[in-house]
């Protein structure tokens, strides 16, 4: 009771009233700036803006597009490699996907795919006789494909983790053998019988994957187009125009935004119920979809292929990016560093170590304190009724409240304190934490905890030396997800702190829009390093966990 | 006896003269000394565009000499677009924090300073001439320490820097550059993809077109003025003439625009393009020594001059530690952090200061300081362009993003 209570003051209340704050500029009530009458005559100003409808058209496009492929991929991935031995490699292949911030990924694929990148330079100039690079880009593209590649690198793993939680609380192999006496193949058995199943539960997690999508402001100043960018983009830059007259612009546009993240969810329902509808039919006339073995093994072979693209030049990307980090001086077309050197290292390290540590504290103060306070949710048996306010920041397009709130923050004279940019992390780590944390807890065999209880052990103790440890697996996964999101949160980061609190984020964008690429693989090899570090810190940690497990039931 | 009594009243008077005077030295000098053991302990939070370590570097290092000379912790809010920092000050004006304010000292000019100015978002008084450094400079000799844009600095901003428009060329792909607007466009539609600008409103991007304007402009006198004292529309027309015979030969066919000059700099360097554009005389020699561009890059400016004007510091109406950031931007102007700045080495951005009023050893280290090998001597960068008032920023700006926009 007390802890709804809390999670409403803390959560729920400030996201509503930074709404609020964007909603009254943006029909014109701005008493500060001098403007007291209601009215709509901003939003006729944001409709005469040149390129607005380009703007909504790239956001709902790359967003619908990317959605698309990162879940369909996604579910096709589990659809084959769900309980096959051999499968494993793909998934430890995705993993670190999952811990890399967004804006490295962008970066990545920057640096591989602009027309100076690693690509070209790999085809140069012995295959297309190119001494000078090339007037194509395949990023930043003129229509939104290398944003689009980006979004789904990221996503894709983010909804096989999810898919994978969701699938444990679906009896897969019961249904599965179910579907093969009926003479159903795996696959048409498994999209008959698991996908809606596994649809539903999937739900959440693509709405928040979609709304980020809309929302994104890091990836796509790297990745999209820039005349015009994607509409969060333009909110921004209309944010810090220094003509004040686009403050009002930028709320409304702030609220258009929030009907675009509706629309988008809306189109996906839509598309969802249809494609639904269409399998049951299918399903009814006992269409079976016999193909032969090879290929049905060629098939798999091209799904696994597409879904394996995005997150393989992801992956080199990276590699680009730890290259570049160590040139001095690499022209095109040489295809590795002329002059290898740590000079960009010496240039760059003060700020960064600064910045460095600053996302670290925050990342780990944010990520306890989630861990923490999720497990105090979980145990409460009452909280599922309420669970769904906890992901109302997930479920807003960011800036459409972020605005407001600094606002309020300004005014409640919170504004750049350690503790209320600690706050806007938890904001956004808690649920990610819930959703990672939630599934195994509730899946947690009570009976167990019956067994010590009927040999006299208090709730206490129970909670501690049974409950606790035999979860810590899932604790430490949720941590370290955690401690993911805190570490690529850029808008909540830059205004809940005045900017006074430099993260590697931070600065990696503000270095990827203006400085030399030797300093941006520098910000971003550190900034790979910490999420990662700090995963396979907890992967570590879970064997030694799980052998001392093993030892006992050995002894 | 008479004249005995003239020299005793001229005595009197030049006594009460010196009395008068000297106190308002004195009182100078002490304000400031009463201002800096008051800025002893404080921190200043110092909002700068943080998009070049070389600049970020510098003010580490001046971060370190503060800390060491008066006790001041300086922390550089790195920001990405300086107008942000501006509505930040503003939401802290609109929500009543007339105090504590997030922002110290802001590097600003321009249209930011005019904005700033016109809605009180300023000290309220002269600070800058109190600064014992301010001397050291001579706004006779360079206007622009005192006029940001035409707009009155009152005062109200303290000089930091110079810049001045220089185009960067390739000579290896380059044999002669075209040195006016007019040669220009010729060469863009011979060598087509070959050419860019920083889309605005970046900065750089602006001036390059405000450089265009003012050389391809009948009459550049209305550009002095206030843009709503003209007819914009005819005003500007040459400016978009120009622009639409180009932009199909730009790089990626004017379809894209590069962020800002850093990543038109690295496109030099990558050979995408051969020639470039930046805001501060020495940014090539620096890209050659840090390996971002080939040693054949050389520079070069327009025969009827180049936009040149001076960057500021400024202090804003509620900054928390005002006292601090007084101290701090007398350092900025110190020939010690001018000398080290100019280095381009470090940063390589020209000085404010008159080097006729340093110390002897000061011009010294000024002079022995090395050009590279790709910067104009300072009589070949001697013609330059007055900006236009600030007004037109937007005006430009605007009409751009209008006519080019998702074409």
């Amino acid at each position: 009771m007390i802890l709804r209570g809390l999670i409403i003051c803390f959560c729920v209340v400030p996201v509503l009233s930074g709404l609020a704050g964007i909603g009254f500029p943006a029909f014109g009530w701005f008493p500060p700036l001098g403007s007291e009458q209601f009215s709509f005559s901003f939003f006729i100003m944001l409709w005469d803006q040149p390129g607005l409808f380009q703007s909504l058209w790239l956001s709902l496009f790359t967003a619908l597009v990317s959605t698309f492929l990162s879940y369909w991929l996604a579910m096709m991935l589990l659809a084959y490699l769900y309980d096959q031995s051999r499968s494993g490699w793909v998934f430890r292949f995705i993993s670190p996907l999952l811990s890399v911030p967004h804006i490295t990924v962008a970066v990545g694929i920057l640096f591989l795919l602009q027309p100076s990148g690693w690509l070209f330079r790999f085809i140069s100039p012995w295959l297309t006789g190119w001494d000078r690079p090339p007037d194509i880009s395949l990023a930043p593209d003129l229509y939104g494909y290398a944003l689009i590649l980006g979004l789904t690198a990221k996503e894709l793993p983010f909804l096989l983790l999810m898919g994978l939680s969701a699938l444990s609380q679906i009896e897969v192999n019961a249904l599965r053998d179910r579907a093969k006496l009926l003479g159903y193949g795996p696959v048409s058995g498994w999209f008959y019988v698991i996908q809606p199943l596994l649809s539903a539960r999937m739900r959440m997690p693509v709405l928040i994957v979609m709304i980020f999508a809309v929302s994104v402001v890091d990836m796509a100043i790297v990745l999209a187009p820039s005349i015009p960018s994607t509409l969060a983009v333009r909110i921004l830059e209309w944010f810090w125009d220094s003509d004040l007259e686009f403050q009002f612009i930028a709320a409304s546009a702030a609220v258009l935004q929030l009907f675009l993240a509706l629309l988008c969810c809306g189109i996906w329902f839509v598309f969802g119920a249809f494609l639904m509808r269409g399998l049951q039919m299918m399903s009814r006339r006992g269409i079976r979809f016999a193909v032969s073995p090879i290929a049905a093994q060629g098939l798999r072979l091209i799904l696994l292929t597409l879904a394996v693209i995005p997150c393989l030049l992801s992956l080199v990307g990276l590699l680009a990016i730890i290259i570049w980090s160590f040139a001095n001086v690499w022209r095109f077309p040489s295809f590795l560093p002329d002059v290898w050197g740590l000079r960009s290292w010496g240039y760059a390290s003060g700020d960064l170590i600064q910045a460095g540590c600053n996302s670290l504290t925050l990342g780990f103060s944010a990520a306890a304190l989630s861990v923490v306070i999720a497990i105090i949710w979980l145990e409460n048996r009452h909280g599922k009724r309420w669970e769904g306010m906890i992901y109302i920041p997930l479920f807003l397009p960011q800036a459409s409240f972020l605005f407001g709130l600094q606002m309020l923050l300004i005014w409640l004279r919170f504004d750049g304190a350690f503790l209320t940019l600690l706050w806007a992390h938890f904001l956004f780590v808690f649920p990610y934490v819930i959703l990672s944390l939630a599934s195994a807890w509730r899946r947690f065999d009570n009976r167990y905890l019956d067994v010590a209880a009927s040999l006299g052990v208090s709730s206490w103790r129970r909670f501690l030396f049974i409950k606790l440890p035999m979860l810590m697996i899932p604790i430490l996964t949720a941590f370290a997800v955690g401690f993911a999101v805190s570490s690529a949160l850029y808008l909540p980061t830059v205004f809940a702190s005045n900017g006074r609190y430099a993260t590697l984020t931070t600065e990696a964008v503000t270095l990827a829009a203006n400085a030399s690429r030797q300093s941006l693989g520098v910000a971003s090899v550190m900034q790979m390093t910490l999420p990662l570090v700090v995963f396979m810190g907890c992967d570590f940690y879970t064997r030694i966990w799980a052998s001392r497990f093993r030892y006992f039931r050995r002894a | 006896m008479r004249i005995h009594n003239h020299t005793k009243h001229l005595m009197i008077i030049i006594c009460c003269v010196v009395v008068s005077i000297f106190p308002f030295f004195m009182a100078k000098a002490d304000d400031f000394s009463s201002i800096s053991s008051q800025a002893t302990g404080q921190t200043v939070y110092f909002n700068a565009w943080g998009g070049s370590p070389a600049i970020n570097a510098y003010i580490r290092w001046v971060g370190k000499r503060v800390e060491e000379d008066y006790g001041i912790t300086l922390v550089h809010v790195k920001l990405t677009e300086t107008a942000g920092a501006v509505t930040r000050i503003l939401a802290e004006k609109a929500s009543g924090k007339v105090s504590g304010g997030s922002v110290d000292l802001i590097w600003i000019n321009g249209e930011n300073f005019a904005t700033m100015k016109n809605n009180d978002l300023l000290q309220s008084a002269d600070w800058v001439s109190g600064l014992p450094n301010f001397a050291l400079t001579n706004p006779e000799k360079i206007p622009g320490i005192i006029s940001d844009f035409g707009t009155p600095t009152d005062g109200l901003e303290s000089p930091w820097g110079r810049a001045q428009l220089v185009f960067g060329y390739d000579s290896a792909y380059v044999a002669t550059p075209p040195i006016s607007a007019e040669m220009l466009a010729k060469w863009i539609k011979n060598n087509p993809g070959q050419f860019s600008y920083p889309k605005p409103p970046d900065f750089t991007g602006t001036s390059f077109l405000k450089q265009i304007l003012l050389e391809v402009s009948p009459d550049r006198s209305v550009f002095s003025k206030p843009a709503d004292q003209a007819d914009i529309d005819q005003a500007l027309m040459p400016l978009w003439q120009w622009l639409d015979q180009v932009h199909p030969y730009l790089w990626r066919s004017g379809k894209a625009f590069p962020a800002n000059y850093t990543a038109l700099v690295q496109l030099l360097g990558d050979g995408e393009i051969s020639i470039a554009m930046a805001f501060n005389p020495t940014e090539f020699s620096n890209g050659i020594s840090q390996g971002i561009l080939p040693d054949t890059v050389r520079t070069y400016i327009h025969d009827d001059g180049t936009l040149a004007n001076v960057h500021f510091v400024a202090i804003p109406f509620n900054a928390a530690a005002p006292e601090a950031a007084q101290v701090v931007a007398n350092f900025l102007l110190s020939p010690e952090a001018q000398i080290h700045k100019a280095d381009t080495a470090i940063w390589g951005d020209p000085t404010v200061l008159d080097l006729s009023k340093v110390s002897a050893s000061d011009q010294a280290a000024f002079m022995a300081l090395p050009r590279g090998v790709a910067t104009l001597s300072e009589t070949d960068l001697g013609l330059t362009l007055a900006e236009p008032h600030p007004s037109w920023v937007g005006v430009i700006e605007r009409e751009w993003a209008r006519r080019y926009t998702g074409q």
